[in-house]
């Protein structure tokens, strides 16, 4: 029997690539403070994909297509009125998700169920779903590599980067691209409601131990792979849903992340105390 | 300084409106820089001295009148400028070193992808070694004071050897050790013939630095050498009277 052919072999590797694609893409998400929109990527992806279900093409593309329109749409809704970019993002979230559910309700017999959009089908991943993630997360990684300058100056400095002759729009069409294919790539395994936790906390943790990026990133695609691992594990061990242990796992990492971080964090100063007292 | 760069004017506004969506926020600007020459722009918040420095940036569209900025349109001279802009207009919590953020100013250079060469690094270490902050390569740009930071950015456009060089309010909450060794490096950068355009709020440093002052408010009240400019008359005029305190004949202070 081929390695593959075991739907558990192939749901370990699906996490660990996923995990890792997560974290990666995470750490854009949460330096520039996008987990909102990310939030509405995910929940759009929701009706492309049903809807690619139902006219019988690549889920992969139809999730492309409806994360792009509400890329778009939060970007044409919030240019009227710069300061409501949140409501833009949250009505488009809502909508977007209510139009899936719609489209689902639709279908009768449909061939997969709402429950596995929701909270996503990890033990159903086919040898074709891995290698996508493979090559999802090979040009994401590839892309935020050669992006890197641009990425950091837009990133830290707008005006400046403007100023600098780097046209800002492209860069963010480029970073939001690379999260939405991050996004589209792992709703499937993951769920649709569950998939943003997977993309900021392994981040939001690796955040608290660096100010360098690339220790940064280091850090969130292996706080990523594990926290995929990990909730693989507890999901085979007691027999609950794996997009659900998995997004607890990784609520878990950022959890004791913070508390490691603040506990390294307090021993310097609780030593330095009584010497600043005296001072 | 070689007689072509001379005669060629850095800067040059005929009759300039600049603002957003159409609408001005600033008129009859008429300013002649050539290389070298340092001008102050002041005048109370407001009074679009930023967007009058973005708009020589090619970023706030010109809505009239003529604007030549190193032989070409501002946007076309984008390359040629440096850009200090205002500390609190970046996210210092991005995890970014001050190593790393005065490379952003060789970006341009080095291009988005290709590798920095040696030649890149040594004059990053130099911009930084020429504001005081050599040991401050590896710092993580968050945990500097704002005086540092500002220095910081300047190190930045230094390294990208501009013939223009732009400021917005360069001294704001900065130090007096900033502060020295800011104007200190203006100086030697002017006496080498970068032309410098600066906004500030601070008619001491204006007066200090700067051998030609600009006050501005809504539009351009006065042009020319700081003793002509910075007058009580003016001022009184361009701030609205109430803003202005007078002690002798010669030192005026504005109070925002």
């Amino acid at each position: 029997m081929n390695w593959w052919d075991d739907a558990l072999h192939r749901a370990t590797a699906e996490v660990l690539l996923a995990g890792a694609l997560a974290g990666l893409v995470g750490v854009h998400v949460v330096l520039r403070r996008l987990s909102f929109f990310t939030m509405a990527l995910t929940h759009a992806t929701f009706p492309g994909v049903v809807a690619a279900s139902i006219i019988g093409v690549n889920i992969v593309v139809g999730g492309v297509v409806a994360g792009a329109i509400v890329a778009l749409g939060v970007a044409a809704l919030s240019r009227h009125r710069s300061q409501n970019t949140a409501a833009a993002t949250g009505v488009m979230l809502s909508g977007g998700f209510a139009l899936g559910a719609g489209l689902v309700a639709t279908q009768n017999g449909f061939s997969r169920d709402l429950t596995s959009f929701l909270v996503g089908s990890i033990l159903t991943v086919s040898p074709q779903d891995l290698v996508t993630t493979a090559v999802a997360l090979v040009v994401v990684a590839a892309v935020l590599l050669a992006c890197a300058r641009p990425l950091r100056y837009t990133g830290f400095d707008r005006v400046g980067a403007q100023a600098a002759g780097f046209a800002t729009g492209v860069w963010d069409v480029v970073l939001l691209l690379a999260i939405q294919v991050a996004v589209v790539t792992i709703v499937p395994a993951i769920g649709t409601i569950l998939a943003l936790a997977l993309i900021v906390a392994p981040a939001a943790a690796a955040r608290q131990w660096s100010h360098r990026l690339s220790v940064i990133t280091a850090l969130a695609v292996t706080f990523g792979a594990l926290g995929g691992l990990g909730g693989l594990y507890a999901s085979s061990r007691w027999d609950v849903a794996a997009g659900a242990s998995i997004t607890l796992t990784a609520t878990a990492v950022l959890a004791l992340s913070t508390v490691l971080s603040r506990l390294v964090r307090s021993r310097p100063t609780a030593a330095a105390r009584p010497q600043a007292l005296a001072a | 300084m070689d007689g072509v760069a001379v005669a060629d004017a850095t800067l040059r506004y005929a009759q300039v409106s600049v603002g957003y969506h159409g609408t001005p926020v600033l008129t009859d600007v008429n300013l002649d820089l050539t290389p070298g020459q340092r001008l102050a722009l002041i005048g109370p918040n407001g009074a679009g001295k930023s967007t009058l420095i973005k708009s020589i940036l090619g970023l706030v569209p010109v809505l009239a009148g003529t604007s030549t900025v190193l032989g070409r349109t501002p946007s076309q001279a984008r390359a040629l400028i440096g850009y200090v802009p205002q500390t609190d207009s970046l996210d210092a919590d991005f995890p970014v070193t001050a190593g790393q953020v005065v490379m952003m100013g060789r970006y341009r250079r080095i291009g988005w992808w290709r590798p920095t060469r040696s030649a890149d690094r040594r004059r990053v270490h130099e911009a930084l070694d020429r504001l005081g902050l050599a040991d401050h390569a590896r710092t993580h740009f968050g945990v500097l004071s704002g005086g540092q930071r500002q220095r910081v950015l300047l190190a930045r456009a230094i390294a990208a050897e501009p013939r223009l060089l732009l400021l917005d309010e360069p001294f704001n909450g900065v130090d007096a050790v900033s502060q020295e060794a800011i104007l200190s490096v203006l100086r030697d950068l002017s006496a080498v013939g970068t032309t410098l355009v600066l906004s500030t709020h601070d008619l001491t440093v204006a007066r200090e630095l700067a051998d030609t002052v600009c006050v501005l408010n809504g539009r351009q009240w006065a042009v020319g050498p700081p003793d002509e400019t910075v007058t009580a008359d003016t001022l009184r005029r361009a701030y609205g009277g109430h803003a202005i305190e007078l002690r002798d004949g010669r030192t005026v202070l504005v109070e925002p």
